[in-house]
């Protein structure tokens, strides 16, 4: 199974709009995010930061929160979308 | 062209830029600045007014910054209030107001940009979209 990231922020309404979404497609159809705070936990931003040329060359040039990332195909996508597109996204990667 | 330190010789404003103003906004004397160093400018601006910003004042700040733009603050104001409440807690956690829907990538320049409000007028989101918005949604067209 592919190794997902979602970087998200607490205060971000995007990622507050996604991660019920998120969640129902890890129920619905088993794929994992491994799920990162990135303003409130340094760690994690590190590790966002850590993968900035394959975030930003999918997102605007930045690192935009919700991130969702699959590092082993250097594909990212980020904000807000609909359920379809994020399970289209999701079930690419495996 | 980088940017330097200039101070008005009559009110003593601090200008950061690459030229100064012609006129000083604050006692409209004309060709009033002088450049300085930037250790003058921090001394002078640190020995200035201690101006503080509660979460209400800068709404209104961002309120007034609104009035005669073609945006406005957005309406919905559960997303304000979160939005709000992270922009603050940036700053007391990195700093500056960073956006809460992005991360800054800890270069100082570059990070400027991502600090509330930043200029979303050329985001993707709002540049030529009739509803467009900020990319986190605190300010939307203007309807
Ligand atoms: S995108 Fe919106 S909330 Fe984020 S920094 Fe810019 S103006 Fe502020």
């Amino acid at each position: 199974m592919a190794n997902l990231f979602m970087f998200h922020g607490r205060e971000c309404p995007h990622c507050k709009r996604m991660m019920p979404l998120v969640e129902k497609l890890e129920q619905e159809t088993g794929v994992r995010f491994d799920k990162r705070e990135v303003w409130h936990e340094e760690k994690n931003a590190d590790l966002m930061r850590s993968y900035r040329p394959i975030i930003a060359a999918k997102c605007g040039g930045q690192l935009k929160v919700p991130a969702f990332l699959n590092p082993d195909a250097n594909d990212a996508v980020c904000g807000e979308m609909d359920y379809e597109k994020l399970k289209d996204w999701a079930l690419k990667q495996s | 062209m980088k940017k330097r330190y200039w101070r008005c010789f009559v009110c003593n404003d601090i200008h950061c830029g690459i030229a100064p103003p012609e006129l000083c906004p604050t006692c409209k004397v004309l060709n009033g600045y002088v450049e300085i160093s930037a250790e003058e400018a921090r001394r002078i601006l640190g020995g200035g007014p201690g101006v503080s910003l509660t979460a209400d004042e800068f709404r209104a700040a961002i309120e007034r910054f609104t009035a005669g733009h073609e945006f406005q603050v957005n309406p919905d104001r559960e997303k304000v209030d979160l939005l709000v409440k992270g922009i603050f807690e940036n700053e007391r956690n990195h700093g500056l107001k960073y956006c809460p829907c992005r991360l800054r990538c800890k270069d100082w320049d570059e990070d400027l940009g991502i600090v509330c409000p930043c200029n979303f007028t050329i985001h993707e989101t709002y540049k030529g979209v009739p509803d467009g918005e900020c990319w986190c949604g605190l300010f939307v067209r203007r309807k």
